[in-house]
C-alpha cells in the first residue's frame, strides 16, 4: 500500500464517517453544534478565496452573509418564492457587490483593504438598520426578520422539523466548495493567485494582471459566502443586522482560517473544527461563572498560534499525518509519491 | 495538492470522531431529586449589567427556596440553577437552549431578558413542550403566538407606553398644566424604536404634537448633537428609550445644556440600571422612570428583602431583579403544585398560578395569574421620580396615586432654573 | 445661525479629542505599517488607570497624566517587544504582516474581557470630578469646559508630537525608519528600538485621550469599541501616518457628526460617516495628507 492509497482510504473514511454520523448521534444538541462547525468550515473556506489565496486579509465577509440572508428571506417573505432560488439570487447580488468593492481596493495592500470591507459592512449594517421599507420589501431597520415556521417542514420551503436534513444540506455543501477550491488551487487562477499574492511586484513585472485574478476570487468568493447566509436564515428563521451583518462574524471568519492555516485547503476547516468546539465549551462552561473568560482564552490562542505557528496549525498537523501515512504505507517511511 | 483536499477530510473526520467521544452523556443523574432550571442571560456583552443582576436575585431566591426545605411535594427536592450566556445574540440563545433541553435535560427554562433572543428560544421551548417562563422581556407579540408553554410575568411593551401616556394625562389634571408637544428619543434597537412606533399612535389619540422622533445609536460616542435637536425642538415632554451608558450620557448633556422640558421620562433599562444616578449624580434630579417594582413599594417584606439583595450584591433591586427573584418563587410555587416534574403537568401548574403570599409578595400588584396566553394580567407599572430628600438621590413612586410615597408631591412641571 | 455655531463648536471639541486618539494610531501605522485593532483597548486602559488613580487618590483628573502616560509608554513598549516584535522577525521578508493585525485583536479581546472579569460591567463615573458639567456660557452658546480642556490636550499632543519627531534625535529617528527600513538601519538606527518606542508613544497617547475622556465619559469595559472604528474612518481620510490628517480627519468626523443630525437622524448620520470614508478609500486611498505609498 502506497502512502497515496493508504490516505485515500482514510479520506473515503473520513467522508463516510461524516455521512453515517447523523445515524448514531441522535442528539439535536450535537447535531445542531456540528452543522455550526461544518457551516463556519464552509464560510471560512469561501473566505479563504480571498483571505487566503489571494493575499489580502477581508475584514467584511459578514456582508456577504447579510445578502444571501436578507436577499432569500424577502423574497420568500414577499412573493413566496423558494429560498433555493432566493439563494441564488443572493449570490449573483453579493458577487456583483463584492466585484464593486474589490475593484478600486484590490489593488492596494493590507492595511486598506482591511479597513475597507470591514467599514462597508458597517456601512451596510447601519443601512439596513434604518431602513424599514425598501421598495416592495419590508425590511423591518433593527428588528429584522422573521421566516414563519412551517412545523412539518418543507424542501421547497428549505425547513425541516429535523435537524439531519440541515445537517445533510451544509455536509454536502462544505464538500462542494473544498472540492472546488481544490480544483482552483489546481488552476492557472490558482497558480496566479497565490503568486500574486506572496509576490505581487514580481507578478505584476511578468505582466500577469493580477488585480483582475483577485477581483474574479473576490466575486467568487462572495457568491458561495452568500450562500452560506440563506443557509443561516433558513436554519435560524430570524434574521437582524446584528446577526448577520457584523463585525464580530466577519473577525471569527479570519480567526478560524488564521488558525487553521490560510491559504491552505485544510487550514481552515482544520481551524473551524479545533477553534468552534473550544469557544462552544468555554462559553458554555465558563461564561455563567466568570464572564468574559471564554474571550480570553480565544484571545490567548490567537497570540500564541500567531506566535508560534504564523502559518496555522494545519501545518503541524499535516506534517504528522505525512508521517503517519509514510509509515503506515510503505512500511520504509520514505518516498512520498506527489499526485 | 491532492494530499491537502485528502488532509482536510481526514482531519474533519478525526476531528468529529474527537467532538463525538467527548460529547456522550455521563450517566443519567438521580433527576429525582433535583428540579433544573435552565436560565438564558446576556452575562457577557454590552446588556452584562442587567444579566449579572438577574443571575444574583435567582440565586438569592433559590438559595431561599432550597434552604427552607425545597420543593416539598417532590420530597424536598433542590432548585438547581444552570446559566447560560446568550451575548445578547438570538443564534447563541437558541443553541444553548436545545443543549439546555436535549443534553441538560432541563425541566423548565427561564430568560431571557433581551425581547430578541426571548422570541425564538421561547419557539424553541413550545416545539419540545419545555415549560419557559419569560420574567422581563417586553416585546408584546412572545405571547401572542398561541404558545402554551410559555408565560409571562412582566407587563409587554404597549402596557409600558399606555401606562406612560395615563401618566402624563394624570399630571396634566392634578397640576392644572397643559401639554402640547412631545418628543421621543430612543436608541435604534429591537426595544427602542418598539416604544417608539407606540408613542406615536399614542400621542396621536392624545392630541400631542410630535416635535422631534429622533432614534440614535447605541453606539454612539457623543450624544451633544441628540441633545442640541431637543434643545431647538423644545418639547413639553422628552420620552426616552435608553441603556446604561446613553441614559447617562444624554441626563447629563441635557442638564449641561440647560434643557428642561416640563417632563422626562424614561422606558427602564438604562435609567433604571443601578449604575444611573451614580453616574448622573444631581443630573437626574426630576427625571421620571417606568417602572414595575420599587423599592418604596407598601408590600410587606420588599424593604427586608431590599435589604437583604442590597448587603449581599451592593445596590438595590431593580424592577428586572424582582421579576427574576419572584420568577424562581412563581416556579416553586407551580412545581409544588404539580408535584410532579413532568413537563406537561408542570405547565398545568404553572397556568393556574395564583400567587399572593410569601416571598413573592413583593411584587407591586396583588397576585400573578396567568392569562389564555400566558401573560401575567395583573402585571402593573408604577412610575417613580428620582429626587433628593435630603438623604442623597432616591427614586420615590409616585403614580399611580395610589401607591405613591405617603407625604411626597411629585416635582412637576420641572423647575427652569 | 446660532444653532449652526453651536453645532460648529461641539463638533470640533469632540472632533478634536477623536483626532487625539486617532494620532496614536496613525503614528503606529507610521513607523510599523500595521493597524493595531487593540488601540480602543489602550484607550480604555487609560481610562481606568485615569479613574482609579482619581478615585484613590483624589488628585485632579489631569493631575493623573503624570501616571498614566509612564505607565502607558511602559505597557506599549512591552507590547511591542514581548508579542509583536517577534512576528516581525520571523516574517522580516513581509512589508506588513497579517498576523500582527491578528495579534493585536488577540489583545483587545484579552483587554476588554480582562476590565470585565476584574473591575465588572458597570458604567464608572469619575469621582472627585472638579469639571463635571461645568460649562461656559457666552448667552445662548454653551462651550462645555472638559471638552475644552480635551481640545487643549490634544493641541498640545499634537504639537509636542511634531516638536519631538522634528527636533530629537529619537524623533528623526522615528521618522527615518517609517520612511525606509532598510536605509535606516544601515545608517546605524536599530528599527527594533525605534518600533518599541513609536509603539510606547502611540500608547501614551491613547491614555492621554483617556485621561481627557473620563472627565465627561463614563468608563466600562468596552468603552474603547465605539471608539476604535471611528478611529479606522479618521486615519484613513486623513491619510495614514499623517498627524496634521489625524487632527483634521477628528475634527470633519466630529463636524459630520454634530452638524448631520441638524438635516437627518442621528443614525443616518453614522451612515454618512461610513459612506465617506468609503469615498476616500475609493477616490483619494492616500488620505488628505497621505503621501503616496504603494498600496
Amino acid at each position: 500500500m502506497t502512502p497515496s492509497r493508504f490516505k485515500k482510504i482514510l479520506l473515503i473514511l473520513a467522508v463516510v464517517l461524516a455521512f453515517g454520523l447523523p445515524l448514531v448521534l441522535r442528539s439535536p444538541t450535537y447535531l445542531h453544534i456540528l452543522i455550526m462547525l461544518f457551516l463556519f468550515a464552509y464560510m471560512t473556506t469561501t473566505w479563504n478565496l480571498v483571505g487566503g489565496f489571494a493575499g489580502v486579509l477581508p475584514l467584511g465577509h459578514s456582508v456577504f452573509v447579510g445578502i444571501g440572508a436578507y436577499t432569500s428571506t424577502m423574497l420568500w417573505l414577499q412573493w413566496g418564492i423558494s429560498p433555493w432560488i432566493g439563494m441564488i439570487v443572493g449570490g449573483l447580488i453579493a458577487a456583483a457587490v463584492g466585484t464593486l468593492i474589490g475593484l478600486p481596493t484590490l489593488k492596494m495592500r493590507g492595511a486598506y483593504f482591511a479597513l475597507a470591507t470591514m467599514a462597508f459592512v458597517e456601512g451596510i449594517r447601519v443601512m439596513v438598520e434604518n431602513i424599514d421599507k425598501l421598495g416592495p420589501f419590508v425590511l423591518n431597520g433593527p428588528r429584522g426578520l422573521n421566516i414563519p415556521p412551517l412545523p412539518e417542514g418543507s424542501l421547497a420551503a428549505f425547513q425541516f422539523a429535523s435537524k439531519e436534513p440541515y445537517y445533510y444540506i451544509i455536509l454536502i455543501m462544505l464538500l462542494l466548495v473544498v472540492g472546488l477550491t481544490w480544483r482552483i488551487s489546481r488552476s492557472k487562477m490558482g497558480y496566479l493567485l497565490m503568486a500574486g499574492g506572496e509576490e505581487p511586484d514580481a507578478a505584476q513585472a511578468l505582466g500577469v494582471n493580477v488585480t483582475r485574478y483577485k477581483v474574479m476570487a473576490m466575486a467568487l468568493s462572495s457568491f458561495l459566502t452568500a450562500l452560506a447566509g440563506t443557509f443561516i436564515a433558513q436554519l435560524t428563521l430570524f434574521i437582524y443586522p446584528k446577526s448577520v451583518l457584523t463585525l464580530d462574524l466577519s473577525f471569527e471568519l479570519a480567526f478560524i482560517a488564521l488558525i487553521g492555516g490560510r491559504g491552505s485547503i485544510a487550514g481552515p476547516i482544520l481551524g473551524a473544527l479545533l477553534l468552534r468546539p473550544v469557544s462552544e465549551f468555554s462559553r458554555i462552561y465558563l461564561s455563567a461563572t466568570l464572564p468574559g473568560l471564554h474571550l480570553i482564552i480565544l484571545g490567548a490562542i490567537l497570540i500564541l498560534v500567531m506566535l508560534y505557528q504564523p502559518r496555522g496549525l494545519q501545518e503541524p498537523i499535516t506534517r504528522f499525518f505525512d508521517r503517519l501515512a509514510a509509515r503506515f504505507g510503505n512500511g520504509n517511511g520514505g518516498t512520498e509519491e506527489k499526485a | 495538492m491532492r494530499e491537502g483536499m485528502f488532509k482536510s477530510i481526514l482531519g474533519a473526520a478525526l476531528a468529529i470522531g474527537l467532538v463525538a467521544s467527548s460529547l456522550i452523556p455521563g450517566a443519567a443523574f438521580a433527576a429525582d431529586k433535583v428540579v433544573k432550571v435552565g436560565n438564558l442571560l446576556p452575562l457577557s456583552g454590552p446588556s452584562a449589567s442587567v444579566g449579572l443582576q438577574g443571575k444574583q436575585a435567582r440565586e438569592m431566591a433559590v438559595e431561599e427556596i432550597n434552604a427552607a426545605g425545597g420543593i416539598k411535594s417532590l420530597g424536598g427536592a433542590k432548585m438547581e440553577l444552570l446559566f447560560a450566556d446568550t451575548k445578547s445574540d438570538p443564534n447563541v440563545g437558541v443553541t444553548e437552549t436545545e443543549r439546555f433541553i436535549n443534553t441538560e435535560k432541563v425541566h423548565v427554562i427561564t430568560g431571557a431578558w433581551n425581547s430578541s433572543v426571548t422570541y425564538p428560544t421561547t419557539a424553541v421551548a413550545e416545539r419540545y413542550g419545555v415549560p419557559y417562563l419569560v420574567e422581563v422581556s417586553v416585546r408584546d407579540t412572545i405571547t401572542e403566538r398561541g404558545f402554551k408553554y410559555v408565560f409571562r410575568i412582566a407587563a409587554k411593551d404597549s402596557w409600558w407606553t399606555r401606562d406612560q401616556f395615563a401618566f402624563l394625562k394624570d399630571m396634566e389634571k392634578e397640576f392644572g398644566v397643559k401639554l402640547a408637544t412631545v418628543a421621543f428619543v430612543y436608541e435604534n434597537g429591537d426595544w427602542g424604536t418598539g416604544f417608539a412606533a407606540q408613542w406615536k399612535k399614542l400621542a396621536e389619540q392624545a392630541g400631542l404634537k410630535v416635535v422631534l422622533d429622533e432614534p440614535y445609536p447605541s453606539t454612539a460616542t457623543d450624544l451633544t448633537p441628540v441633545v442640541n435637536k431637543i434643545r431647538r425642538a423644545n418639547p413639553d415632554i422628552l420620552l426616552l428609550t435608553s441603556n446604561a451608558a446613553d441614559a447617562i450620557l444624554l441626563t447629563n448633556s441635557l442638564a449641561e445644556y440647560k434643557v428642561r422640558p416640563k417632563a422626562i421620562i424614561g422606558s427602564g433599562g438604562g435609567h433604571a440600571d443601578p449604575t444611573f444616578i451614580s453616574g448622573t449624580g444631581q443630573n437626574a434630579r426630576f427625571v421620571f422612570d417606568i417602572v414595575e417594582w420599587e423599592t418604596d413599594v407598601n408590600k410587606p417584606g420588599a424593604k427586608e428583602t431590599n435589604e437583604k439583595y442590597k448587603k449581599l450584591f451592593g445596590y438595590n433591586m431593580t424592577g428586572e431583579a424582582v421579576d427574576a427573584y419572584v420568577a424562581m418563587y412563581a416556579l416553586a410555587d407551580a412545581l409544588e403544585r404539580a408535584a410532579s416534574t413532568d413537563p406537561k403537568k408542570l405547565r398545568d401548574a404553572m397556568a393556574a398560578t395564583k400567587l399572593s403570599k410569601g416571598p413573592a409578595s413583593i411584587i407591586a400588584y396583588d397576585s400573578i395569574e396567568f392569562d389564555e396566553s400566558g401573560q401575567n394580567k395583573n402585571a402593573a407599572l408604577s412610575i417613580v421620580q428620582i429626587n433628593d430628600l435630603g438623604k442623597g438621590l432616591e427614586r420615590v413612586t409616585v403614580w399611580p396615586k395610589a401607591a405613591r410615597r405617603a407625604g411626597y408631591t411629585p416635582v412637576f412641571p420641572m423647575p427652569q432654573k | 445661525m446660532l444653532y449652526y455655531l453651536q453645532d460648529v463648536i461641539d463638533g470640533v471639541l469632540m472632533g478634536s479629542i477623536y483626532g487625539l486618539l486617532a494620532l496614536g494610531l496613525t503614528l503606529i501605522f507610521g513607523v510599523l505599517k500595521v493597524i493595531n485593532f487593540a488601540h480602543g483597548s489602550f484607550l480604555m486602559l487609560g481610562m481606568y488607570v485615569a479613574y482609579w488613580t482619581v478615585s484613590l487618590t483624589g488628585l485632579h483628573p489631569y493631575l493623573s497624566l503624570i501616571l498614566v502616560v509612564p505607565a502607558m509608554f511602559l505597557f506599549g513598549y512591552g507590547f511591542q517587544k514581548a508579542l509583536v516584535q517577534p512576528i516581525f522577525k520571523a516574517e522580516s521578508d513581509v512589508r506588513e504582516p497579517i498576523t500582527v493585525i491578528i495579534v493585536t485583536t488577540g489583545v483587545w479581546y484579552i483587554l476588554d474581557n480582562l476590565a470585565l472579569l476584574l473591575f465588572g460591567p458597570d458604567y464608572r463615573a469619575l469621582t472627585p470630578n472638579p469639571l463635571k458639567g461645568k460649562m461656559l456660557e457666552l448667552g445662548e452658546i454653551f462651550i462645555s469646559l472638559p471638552k475644552l480642556y480635551g481640545c487643549i490636550s490634544a493641541l498640545v499632543t499634537a504639537g509636542a508630537l511634531t516638536w519631538f519627531l522634528r527636533a530629537t534625535r529619537t524623533g528623526r529617528a522615528i521618522r527615518a525608519v517609517s520612511l525606509d527600513r532598510e536605509a535606516a538601519s544601515l545608517m546605524g538606527i536599530s528599527q527594533w528600538r525605534i518600533f518599541a518606542v513609536a509603539m510606547g508613544i502611540g500608547t501614551s497617547i491613547a491614555g492621554i485621550s483617556g485621561v481627557a475622556l473620563t472627565p465627561f465619559y463614563n468608563v466600562y469595559p468596552t468603552v474603547g469599541v465605539p471608539f476604535d472604528v471611528k478611529c479606522f474612518v479618521i486615519v484613513v481620510l486623513g491619510g495614514l501616518g499623517s498627524i496634521p490628517g489625524a487632527m483634521l480627519g477628528g475634527v470633519i468626523i466630529g463636524l459630520v457628526e454634530s452638524l448631520g443630525p441638524v438635516f437627518m437622524t442621528a443614525t443616518w448620520t453614522e451612515a454618512i460617516v461610513y459612506g465617506l470614508f468609503l469615498l476616500f478609500l475609493f477616490v483619494k486611498p492616500s488620505g488628505l495628507f497621505g503621501v503616496k505609498y504603494d498600496w
